[in-house]
């Protein structure tokens, strides 16, 4: 490789990163603008809008119901998520390569068909929309990312781990609870955190599932259409704090998993 | 401790181990019962719970009329442009939007597979994931502050005395292109970067060695073993691009309607479109995945392992 490809290279990194980044510093920046009006540029400052959000009951009341809904998603999604590596992982049988390709496909499908034949499927099982629709529309999104994460980490647990267990006369519930579940602890961890963001930032489900009660997104979503104000930006720069911070707790987590803990 | 041991000597805990676990056989249906449910009730049944709808002539069932078996739907869309052309605009920005995150992310992959040393690697992967983790909707509206009338590149471009008026960036193409790439470049990234980071550098030692140049480096080794990642990466950002509703309605405009705003249309309008908006997606599901599906081919392997 020559040096000057290298430079084009790292050049083209920091393009990259500034592209990430300088999209969502301006917004953050926006929240600040003591003006009603979006653009630049901004001439004077406030936290006003900060006070705004804090006091606004709407908010408050959608964000304990998108944290609810997020927890509740999560749960779920580590149960049947580890459930479903636990049989995929180690069992081999026909029809395997099926099974796992099912099993991943609701990662894959484009987002809006997914909300709709889940919309059609909640009507059928006859649930109304609304959170418990919301719920299952975000457990059935989020169980393969568990699964794969949890397959993952049960690939590098060595055999030896359960054979002893048995040996020591632990039937397969016990060995399960005592020795895999630890073992898998970091997965987990990194696995649920990301459940929690999916869920939370979700909008095409939970816009397609809900109510009349919205999602945090399905409200930025619905100021937005309304005009842009500075408020947006605060509530947005309130989740993407709250996002990082549980984002790098799952990278942490995660990279333990990598080391061997 | 104390709660296992108790629970292993209990009795009726006893008893109802040995059943479950009599044999190999029923200890592998018991394990499997969740999961095959879950897979086939969740996962599979919406979908072919959609396509049937698409053939029935009303739903949700009205009171005092059976749904009757009707290939109107599908039909519908072969006959009006107002369905063919944002169906088929969807395919074609999902396309160049793939091609354009290859471009840009294939460097940027290569740069922290190859240049960066690996003590760093982790420091400068989590930069570029940070960004990701935010939402959809919050993301798009970043870049609607970015784009606007009065927004950052508008007012640079003013103060470089580049412009007078500012340029419309907002409600087009231009501005869903650069939303979409931003919401889906770590798809393309980190299989394209787990594919490089698992290239020898020997290989192109090697080469070097036997006296390649660069470009051909390049095109005989790197970009042949990195085919994988290519391949996975191009699925899924094609995939997931098509699928966004809410950033096509905020960044793009009306001579960028995309498809999925078509079939939102068929359930927020009250009454009994959803026929025919189940029937579309179901066209649409079809020709993702069969476009996909060809992609793969050509790409030379299978749907096995498109996750990893």
């Amino acid at each position: 490789m020559t040096r000057n490809t290298r430079i084009l290279m790292s050049v083209i990194y920091w393009a990259f990163i500034v592209y990430l980044f300088v999209p969502l510093a301006l917004m953050v920046t926006m929240g600040f603008k003591d003006s009603k009006f979006i653009g630049f540029p901004i001439r004077s400052w406030t936290l006003d809008w900060y006070a705004t959000v804090i006091q606004d009951t709407e908010v408050l009341s959608v964000f304990g119901y998108s944290m609810t809904i997020a927890i509740a998603t999560t749960i779920l999604s580590l149960i049947i998520g580890t459930w479903v590596a636990v049989f995929l992982g180690p069992n081999q049988f026909r029809g395997k390569a099926i099974i796992f390709a099912l099993a991943c496909l609701p990662a894959v499908i484009p987002g809006i068909i997914s909300a709709i034949a889940l919309r059609i499927f909640a009507r059928l099982i006859d649930i109304e929309p609304g959170m418990f629709a919301i719920i299952l529309g975000h457990t059935v999104h989020n169980v393969p990312f568990v699964a794969l994460v949890v397959m993952a980490r049960l690939s590098t647990q060595p055999k030896s781990h359960i054979e002893a267990a048995r040996d020591l006369g632990a039937d397969s519930i016990v060995a399960f609870f005592r020795v895999t579940l630890p073992y898998l602890k970091p997965a987990l961890i990194g696995a649920g955190i990301f459940c929690m963001l999916l869920s939370f930032d979700d909008f095409v489900r939970a816009f397609f599932l809900g109510g009349y009660q919205p999602t945090l997104p399905v409200l930025i979503f619905a100021k937005l259409r309304s005009g842009m104000s500075p408020e947006i930006n605060a509530i947005s720069t309130i989740v993407l704090i709250m996002t990082a911070i549980l984002g790098l707790w799952a990278e942490r987590s995660m990279r333990r998993l990598n080391k061997g803990s | 401790m104390t709660f296992w041991g108790a629970l292993m000597r209990n009795g009726v805990y006893q008893s109802v181990s040995t059943t479950l676990f009599k044999s190999q056989r029923r200890q592998f249906w018991i394990l499997a019962s969740v999961p095959l449910f879950w897979i086939f009730f969740a996962n599979l049944g919406p979908i072919l719970e959609m396509f049937w709808i698409g053939f029935l002539d009303s739903y949700p069932p009205k009171v005092g009329h059976e749904p009757q078996f009707t290939l109107a739907n599908w039909a519908a869309f072969f006959q009006d442009r107002v369905f063919i052309i944002p169906f088929f605009r969807t395919l074609a920005f999902s396309f160049i939007f793939t091609a354009i995150t290859l471009l840009i992310t294939y460097p940027v992959a290569y740069f922290l597979a190859k240049h960066v040393s690996r003590k760093n690697q982790l420091l400068f992967l989590l930069l570029l994931l940070i960004p990701f983790w935010v939402g959809e909707i919050v993301r798009t509206y970043a870049i609607m502050i970015l784009l606007g009338n009065n927004g950052a590149v508008n007012l640079a471009l003013k103060s470089l005395g580049l412009i007078d008026r500012p340029i419309p960036f907002m409600y087009t193409g231009f501005s869903l292109g650069v939303g979409i790439i931003y919401l889906t470049a770590l798809y393309m990234l980190l299989p394209l970067y787990s594919a490089l980071e698992k290239l020898p550098d020997n290989y192109l030692e090697a080469a070097a060695d036997l006296g390649a140049g660069a470009w051909t480096r390049f095109r005989r080794i790197t970009l042949p073993l990195s085919r994988e990642g290519i391949a996975s990466g191009c699925t899924l950002v094609f995939l997931i691009s098509t699928g966004y509703y809410a950033t096509p309605v905020l960044l793009g405009g009306p001579r960028s309607t995309v498809f999925a705003e078509t079939i939102a249309g068929f359930f927020h309008v009250a009454g009994d479109q959803w026929p025919m908006g189940a029937a579309f997606s179901s066209i649409m599901l079809i020709a993702t995945l069969g476009v996909t599906g060809l992609f793969l081919k050509l790409m030379g392997r299978d749907g096995k392992g498109m996750m990893r």
